[in-house]
């Protein structure tokens, strides 16, 4: 075993040396980062998984009260989701449904500071690519690649000059494309407020509250956590008209991985196993009584060994 | 070319390193997910342990064990080649920077510690011609839950990558696909 640890200690210091190298490859995440923050813009993009291209609308507006952010589909139902600080709304004009989605006090939504992204390069060799021209602008390219099976990879092409992110794809731990994100006309600046008003009168709609609030689901436990995943919240919240459920969220700083906890009802069956969707797998299985449901954005085996490692203990009174 | 040695060469000794036990969590994880996923890694398992069982005389082996497993992994490509190919492919590509995550990483906690050559040697084997060469491929899907857009709704508001993408990703819990799953 003694070739293993050399092994293990000259890819250690290679490793080393290839994160000197990423110092501006990490700048370029930031700048990205900080546009994604401070631009207002409005763009078409096409969302490409599982064979499927999907064509959404999406305007940003910035002020000094905050940003309002509105995603609108554009084919088929006119479903939108409009983002302020603090809430997200779905509007399901088909059934006639408002989601809202507030977050509570001081959690707004999840920032990954600019300080943090530094420690990516824990679980991603990150370096630049090419050039490439995108919708118009010329875009650096930005390669997070995963240092273990655990998690994608991500191409990054952001514009030269603004850091706007023009064109994401998510890649499998072999490098095979998963889904992609792609704007294909974007031009910064010059949105009003009326822009980001969603366009459905929902007075007649029905309005499901997620009730989200941070709490600690006494019992549950992930037991075998995945390396470099760490849990960041854990909530109770409804889904849909009102099943409660538990939520933990595990990340390592860019995926997450949400495990959803919801009693069984009586005589109700659980479908095991998993389902997937772009970059997204969802796996099933039923423990203490309970469906778990564990949705992420990481590969199969990710999503499905936290899963195995759901486990119940009757907490101690 | 540096690479490919440390992944072919790394891969015997990873698993050995796993039977003796010296192996702890992140790394045996790892190994452990190799074993699942690659038949080679699994047909070097199972020599390592044929090789032990038959050197401490172990007597459940029949007559027929060894031209049994044989057998089996002769049949194994035709049966298994559909599955590695869209499922779990080529995954020696990716060892490299495994190896270099786990050094970096040192131990983690992870509870595949319990795993020892006796639990993991005994029952393979016993068993292997009664049951089957490989574990069950774990990759056949089944349709979406009808709630996806609600777990998808919850789940993204948690996700650091809005951080850059602003809401784009939440596309997801409006398209067409999650949608479907609710009908």
């Amino acid at each position: 075993m003694r070739l293993a640890r050399a092994v293990v200690v000259i890819a250690a210091m290679t490793a080393g040396s290839a994160l000197a190298q990423t110092s501006e490859a990490l700048q370029w995440l930031r700048k990205i980062h900080d546009a994604t923050q401070n631009m207002s813009y409005s763009g078409t993009f096409v969302y490409q998984h599982d064979g499927r291209t999907e064509t959404s609308r999406i305007t940003r507006y910035v002020d000094a009260s905050g940003d309002i952010e509105k995603l609108e589909v554009m084919d088929g139902a006119p479903r939108e989701i409009v983002r302020t600080r603090d809430t997200v709304r779905c509007y399901l004009p088909e059934s006639r449904v408002v989601k809202v989605d507030r977050r509570s006090g001081e959690r707004g939504f999840p920032a990954l500071l600019p300080e943090r992204v530094t420690n990516l390069a824990q679980h991603y060799e990150i370096s630049l690519g090419e050039t490439r021209r995108i919708a118009g602008y010329d875009c650096r390219v930005v390669v997070l690649k995963p240092r273990d099976e655990l998690r994608y990879g991500y191409r990054l092409y952001a514009d030269s000059e603004t850091g706007m992110l023009l064109k994401a794809v998510t890649t499998d731990p072999e490098g095979q494309e998963v889904e992609q994100f792609t704007f294909t006309q974007l031009s910064i600046g010059k949105v009003t407020r009326a822009m980001v008003k969603p366009r459905h009168a929902t007075g007649s709609w029905r309005v499901e509250d997620t009730a989200a609030a941070p709490a600690s689901l006494a019992g549950w436990s992930v037991s075998a956590e995945l390396p470099g995943f760490r849990k960041v919240v854990e909530l109770k919240r409804q889904l849909g008209q009102s099943r409660p459920a538990g939520q933990m969220v595990y990340s390592d700083g860019l995926a997450a991985v949400s495990v959803f906890i919801e009693p069984l009802e009586s005589g109700g069956q659980v479908r095991s196993g998993l389902a997937s969707m772009g970059a997204i797998n969802i796996y099933t299985r039923e423990v203490a009584n309970h469906v778990v449901t564990v949705v992420g954005e990481a590969p199969a085996v990710s999503v499905q060994r936290i899963a195995d490692g759901v486990e119940y203990r009757r907490p101690v009174q | 070319m540096v690479n490919d040695k440390v992944g072919g060469g790394g891969m015997n000794e990873r698993i050995s390193a796993l039977m003796d036990g010296e192996l702890e969590g992140r790394a045996a994880a790892q190994a452990m997910d190799l074993l699942a996923s690659d038949p080679q890694a699994l047909h070097a398992w199972r020599t390592y342990h044929l090789i032990s069982d038959a050197m401490r005389d172990t007597p459940l082996l029949s007559a027929r064990f060894a031209a049994a497993v044989a057998e089996r992994i002769a049949a194994e490509p035709t049966v298994l080649a559909p599955h590695r190919l869209d499922e779990q492919p080529r995954r020696h590509q990716a060892r490299w920077p495994a190896a270099v995550a786990a050094g970096l990483a040192g131990v983690g906690l992870v509870g595949y510690l319990a795993l020892n050559p006796q639990t993991g040697g005994v029952p393979t084997a016993a068993v292997p011609v009664a049951q089957g060469p490989a574990p069950a491929p774990k990759r056949t899907l089944i349709p979406l839950p009808s709630a996806t857009p609600d777990y998808l709704l919850a789940h993204q508001g948690f996700s650091p990558r809005v951080s850059f993408q602003g809401m784009a990703p939440y596309v997801r819990t409006v398209s067409d696909q999650a949608n479907e799953a609710r009908r």
